[in-house]
């Protein structure tokens, strides 16, 4: 039973961060975002109303306690908001960089007659 | 409207400055390159740098990098174009800003130069030529095919490792592949995007002849280690950087 979890998880992170990192800027990829996001609200709130079902989850997978399998979430769920959250960082690095670039050449081109081919 | 003289007159200044130029100091002054030498606080030794690459090539592109120090006022004081950026951006921000401008000069030739005067002029010509007879798209300097003079054997290990990581990413195989001497053709210049800011973009631009099967080699050149361009060197660290973006972005795209 304990492979279950194993397989799940891993597969499941590789699965998540395949879809999100790689269609990161697509309108599809930031819809699942927001479904992934949705899903997890709810599922909190029935962990909350019945903490059992989080037990029985557990058990069902070869998690110990139900407190574990939320611990495994949390954190796959933490590594994709990070690299997410990183990768999305650069992009808008990109593009002040880009925009940097611009104005500098822009600045020397008024200094400089570079138009003498 | 342009009288005939003063037309002509705008015309001949700049051949006789030029012919003037020759004949003060017997060297042809190269006009079909561009040197482009990213600059990011350089003040002590940018000035001979750049007065040494004028005096045999007519264009020198200097790109400051948002300098916190007086590499601007010292670049100046010499004839090269100076770009600023406004903000720090990285070695390989600055190479892209250099090769963007330089496109608008009428060469057909770009090179990369360190600012910090490790490299050797002579090596340059001796890759122009290359390029020139054996019609390659880029031509990069190896210090392992040729010197490396004052190397500590840190940087060496360094090295080697990143050129087995780089050799194993990139796709193609090179004794050095973190040379800042490159030698490249229009075709290159107009089609390399290097979107890497930092020092990653070496990798980047190996990946970049791969996948754009740009024809290249490889030719030996000298490096001078310096007291000062040693303590400008990499750290071992940041190789912890360049390889995690370097793998992400092979993940991501």
């Amino acid at each position: 039973m304990i492979i279950i979890i194993q397989i799940v998880v891993i597969v499941l992170a590789g699965v998540i961060a395949a879809v999100t990192l790689g269609n990161r800027s697509t309108h599809s990829g930031k819809a699942w975002k927001k479904i992934a996001l949705v899903l997890l609200a709810i599922s909190m709130i029935i962990a909350v109303i019945f903490p059992e079902v989080t037990n029985t989850v557990a058990h069902f997978v070869g998690v110990g306690r139900g407190a574990d399998l939320l611990l495994y979430a949390t954190v796959v769920a933490f590594i994709l908001y990070a690299l997410n959250n990183y990768l999305h960082q650069q992009d808008q690095r990109d593009a002040l960089y880009r925009l940097a670039r611009k104005v500098a050449i822009i600045d020397a081109n008024e200094r400089y007659d570079v138009r003498e081919k | 409207m342009h009288t005939i003289s003063s037309w002509l007159g705008h015309w001949i200044a700049p051949t006789s400055a030029l012919l003037l130029k020759y004949n003060k100091m017997s060297v042809l002054v190269n006009t079909d390159s561009a040197i482009i030498v990213p600059v990011y606080n350089e003040e002590q030794v940018i000035c001979s740098v750049v007065e040494s690459l004028h005096k045999q090539f007519k264009y020198v592109v200097c790109v400051d990098d948002g300098s916190k120090d007086g590499s601007a006022y010292e670049i100046k004081k010499t004839k090269a174009y100076l770009i600023e950026h406004p903000i720090n951006m990285g070695q390989g921000a600055a190479l892209q800003t250099g090769i963007e401008f330089a496109s608008q000069l009428p060469v057909d030739y770009f090179v990369t130069f360190d600012a910090d005067g490790q490299h050797r002029i002579e090596d340059v010509q001796a890759m122009l030529n290359k390029i020139k007879t054996d019609e390659y798209d880029i031509v990069l300097g190896s210090r392992f095919l040729g010197k490396a003079i004052g190397m500590r054997k840190s940087k060496e290990i360094i090295l080697k490792l990143a050129i087995r990581f780089s050799n194993a990413t990139s796709g193609i195989k090179l004794t050095d592949t973190h040379n800042g001497l490159r030698v490249f053709n229009r075709h290159v210049a107009e089609t390399m995007q290097i979107t890497m800011p930092d020092m990653a973009h070496a990798s980047e631009i190996l990946e970049i002849i791969a996948t754009q099967n740009y024809r290249y080699t490889e030719v030996p050149v000298t490096i001078e280690y310096t007291d000062y361009s040693r303590a400008k060197g990499q750290t071992l660290i940041n190789a912890v950087n360049i390889g995690f973006d370097t793998l992400l972005r092979k993940v991501t795209k």
